[in-house]
């Protein structure tokens, strides 16, 4: 009876859950039994081995894992060359590996930084505010790029496996079909992959939602937050993305914070032409529907390369529709004038609003 | 053990306020040998129970937002894959209903050096095999509380049972042991 207290009140005491009155009786037990001492001892080796979870070398396992799961997270600090393969298998060993797995390390991110900024700057093409460009890349891809965009690509994009762009601000793309060469066009929070089609895709850094229009053809889109969830668009829908937060210290946001629809494109009659708002910039003609001044805003600024002030609330909340076509940003504005009215005051860049 | 709670806790808020992959990987080193104890022990495949370690830690990673709501990220995390080992157990269509009483789950004591302690590995055997008969939940209860250090009242939460009926199977297990222990080293009853 007294062995099986003992037992019992081991076993508390192993476990961590023996309170004081029975640490107590335990010890008094011991003291009537001292054999009892020797079931103590044994057991306490039992339970002292440690399973081989030693064996285990957390390092690899945790590179492994972030490898398996890199769309989770922060790309950029899985830099290749840093794996496991390179790095010393024994424990004794580590420090006369460390430092040459640093020089790999170092030696590696270098060549994949310069690789990279080469990558990025091997052509460069530049449309500033209230200019817009069309350009024929080197594969047949005619792009035209919108006012304050950016686009770079290699040099070599028509040899390359992929041929990747990467693209600030809005541009038009009508890819050259190549079977077995997508064109990728990667944006700060998109990624678009195309084989042959003709789509627009706008992701300024300034505006908080991206969008990802298409004519025809058809196309695979993913959000670069969440890698490996792949969107399919058919001719004529439009994809949004919408942060619901502004960034904060230059940090993403999380993703819970963003909003993805798509909607169906439909062409928009102002007068007696059709337009679809999304593309006809890259006719040269800016189209608007029911949009506030507010809204509005931006997409002046850049397509007239001026800076807005809009000092009236009242003005920033009327609505237009409307589209400019070779109109200078005078003319837009009499025009605007003749809708709601409001009164504005132009100095060189400036347009004031009040 | 190599981490009290309250460590694990600013651990997981760093983790959920502010994205602290380095906080995750801290936590991941942490929490990973258990997980993968307890997944091998379930799913009795090294490579199954990697694959569920890591997609328990991942699924934390990505529900990182929630995990404030969380008490106790250890409980939470192998609660976690108790249900997704189940779920595969299931899934795998061996059996119709999987449930932890189902399972087999070996002990296997180990012993890091074996001729500096009494427990030599004939013994080991004879341990091994008087415990194999016990019960699936009063084995887990014993690896659980023996080796990864949890709590009555976590090891309860884990396997669904009562704080009382933890500390029973605890006893019956470490009981057993001593039964082998005492004729082996012919001790007085």
């Amino acid at each position: 009876m007294d062995r099986s207290r003992i037992i019992e009140l081991l076993a508390r005491k192993l476990a961590g859950e023996a309170n004081s009155s029975e640490l107590e009786e335990l010890a008094s037990l011991i003291s009537r039994y001292p054999d009892s001492v020797y079931y103590e001892e044994l057991l306490g080796q039992l339970w002292e081995e440690s399973p081989a979870e030693n064996d285990l070398d957390m390092d690899t396992i945790y590179q492994k894992h972030l490898r398996k799961y890199a769309a989770d997270f922060d790309a950029d600090l899985l830099l290749p060359g840093t794996y496991p393969d390179e790095e010393p298998s024994t424990k004794k060993s580590y420090n006369a590996f460390a430092t040459i797995a640093i020089c790999l390390v170092a030696l590696s991110s270098l060549l994949y930084l310069t690789k990279r900024t080469v990558a990025k700057t091997d052509t460069q093409i530049v449309a500033g505010k209230g200019v817009r460009k069309n350009v024929k890349l080197p594969d047949g891809t005619m792009v035209w790029l919108n006012s304050d965009s950016k686009l770079s690509y290699s040099n070599k994009i028509s040899q390359q496996k992929k041929r990747i762009v990467h693209l600030q601000g809005e541009a038009f793309f009508d890819v050259a079909h190549r079977d077995h060469q997508p064109f990728i066009v990667k944006t700060d929070r998109m990624c678009v992959k195309v084989l042959g089609t003709a789509f627009n895709v706008k992701d300024y850094a300034l505006e908080s939602s991206s969008e990802a229009t298409l004519l025809r053809g058809s196309i695979e889109l993913s959000v670069n937050e969440r890698a490996q969830q792949k969107i399919l668009l058919n001719p004529s829908e439009k994809f949004a993305l919408v942060e619901g937060r502004s960034k904060k210290n230059g940090k993403a946001p999380r993703s819970a914070d963003m909003t993805m629809t798509i909607a169906h494109v439909l062409p928009i009659t102002i007068g007696d032409e059709q337009y679809i708002e999304e593309t006809s910039w890259k006719d040269n003609t800016l189209v608007f529907k029911n949009e506030t001044l507010e809204e509005l805003k931006p997409r002046l600024e850049r397509w007239f390369n001026v800076k807005i002030h809009i000092e009236s609330s009242q003005a920033g909340s009327y609505r237009f529709t409307g589209a400019f076509k070779k109109e200078e940003i005078r003319e837009a504005m009499t025009a605007l004038q003749l809708i709601k009215p409001f009164t504005f005051k132009l100095k060189e860049h400036d347009l004031i609003i009040y | 053990m190599p981490e009290t709670s309250p460590e694990l806790t600013e651990l997981t808020s760093r983790i959920a306020l502010y994205n602290s992959e380095h906080a995750y990987e801290k936590l991941y080193k942490f929490l990973y040998p258990g997980l993968h104890r307890f997944c091998f022990c379930l799913l009795k495949s090294k490579e199954s129970a990697e694959e569920a370690a890591n997609d328990v830690l991942i699924g934390i990673w990505r529900n990182r937002e929630k995990l404030t709501a969380i008490n106790n990220i250890r409980v939470y995390a192998f609660v976690m894959a108790r249900n997704l080992c189940l779920n595969l157990l299931n899934k795998s269509g061996k059996q119709v209903f999987v449930s932890l009483d189902d399972i087999n789950v070996d002990i296997a004591l180990k012993t890091k050096n074996p001729e500096e302690l009494l427990i030599n590995e004939e013994l080991k055997l004879k341990l091994d095999q008087a415990t194999s008969a016990l019960p699936t939940r009063c084995k887990l209860v014993f690896k659980l509380i023996k080796e990864d250090g949890l709590s009555y009242k976590e090891a309860a939460a884990i396997l669904n049972i009562s704080v009382k009926t933890v500390d029973a199977h605890l006893v019956a297990a470490v009981k057993k042991l001593t039964t082998i222990l005492q004729l082996e080293f012919n001790l007085i009853d």
